[in-house]
């Protein structure tokens, strides 16, 4: 596909280069998990996912067999997910989500029928 | 005729919403799948914005697509106003709802941060109900006349309304 310059998404360049690209965001999202307390579960299934991931991004250097095994549509999708995964482990750090709940709701709140 | 029961996807639903309120304990109070395997998370107030960040960019949950934005009145509740977030994902071609309480006074934060469909939906749930949205850029009345005084879809506001036309 790479050789048709275009990736049939309007908005989104080919990428050129995507491994690398890839290699350095799964990089940065792994260093900013570190900040998350270990038993965190968001911790837990996201290291899964990026560990796979990279895994996969490093045995696989043709773009194509790469697509096809993340089986999440065109590389360029799968870098900006990337990246919007880097920018929600960041948000993550603030928010602290794995801390128990904030507030009971009254007891009828979610009561349906009332 | 009855709709087939697909356990299946109600399976696949319920280990979705476990999952979802494993690594969101702090907002989420309830998560239930419906009859009709709809999934639903009671939400928080203050948890609006991290729930919502969450599904949109987590790599397991892309649920980029705002498809409704919406209010439920319950007078006889302490908090009576519902807001509902009706969200699609693309890529796995799946729907959540999003559940959040309110009272009259309470603001609750703008979703238009995290999805640009949220703005006319919360400038009508402002104009139809009277939920204040806190960080809205521009939360005016949408659908009733300039002058008009009252939310309309509030369970209190008379069918034929206050002001003879």
């Amino acid at each position: 596909m790479l050789s048709v310059q275009t990736t049939g998404l309007v908005g989104l360049a080919v990428a050129e280069n995507p491994h690398e690209r890839l290699r350095i965001l799964y990089t940065k999202i792994r260093g900013v998990l570190q900040n998350i307390p270990k038993d965190a579960a968001y911790r837990k299934y996201t290291e899964q996912i990026v560990n796979q991931r990279f895994n996969l991004v490093q045995m696989e250097t043709d773009v194509q067999k790469l697509e096809d095994k993340l089986n999440s549509g065109r590389i360029e999708e799968v870098i900006v997910q990337a990246e919007n995964e880097l920018s929600l482990a960041r948000k993550m750090i603030q928010w602290k989500p794995w801390e128990p709940l904030v507030e009971e709701p009254p007891s009828d709140q979610w009561r349906w029928p009332i | 005729t009855v709709r087939p029961k697909n356990e299946v996807e109600q399976k696949q639903l319920c280990a979705f919403g476990e999952y979802v309120a494993e690594i969101l304990p702090k907002y989420i109070q309830q998560a239930q799948v419906t009859c009709f395997n709809e999934l639903e998370l009671l939400i928080h107030p203050d948890g609006i914005i991290p729930v919502l960040t969450f599904l949109r960019d987590h790599t397991n949950a892309q649920f980029r697509s705002l498809a409704d934005l919406t209010a439920v009145d319950v007078p006889s509740r302490q908090y009576r106003f519902e807001i509902v977030y009706n969200l699609l994902s693309l890529r796995f071609n799946s729907r959540i709802r999003v559940k959040t309480y309110t009272d009259e006074l309470t603001p609750i934060d703008s979703a238009v941060s995290v999805h640009k469909a949220a703005n006319w939906y919360e400038r009508e749930v402002w104009d139809m109900y009277g939920v204040f949205f806190a960080n809205h850029p521009d939360l005016r009345r949408i659908l009733t006349d300039y002058g008009f005084e009252g939310h309309p879809f509030r369970k209190d506001f008379p069918l034929s309304g206050y002001v003879e036309v």
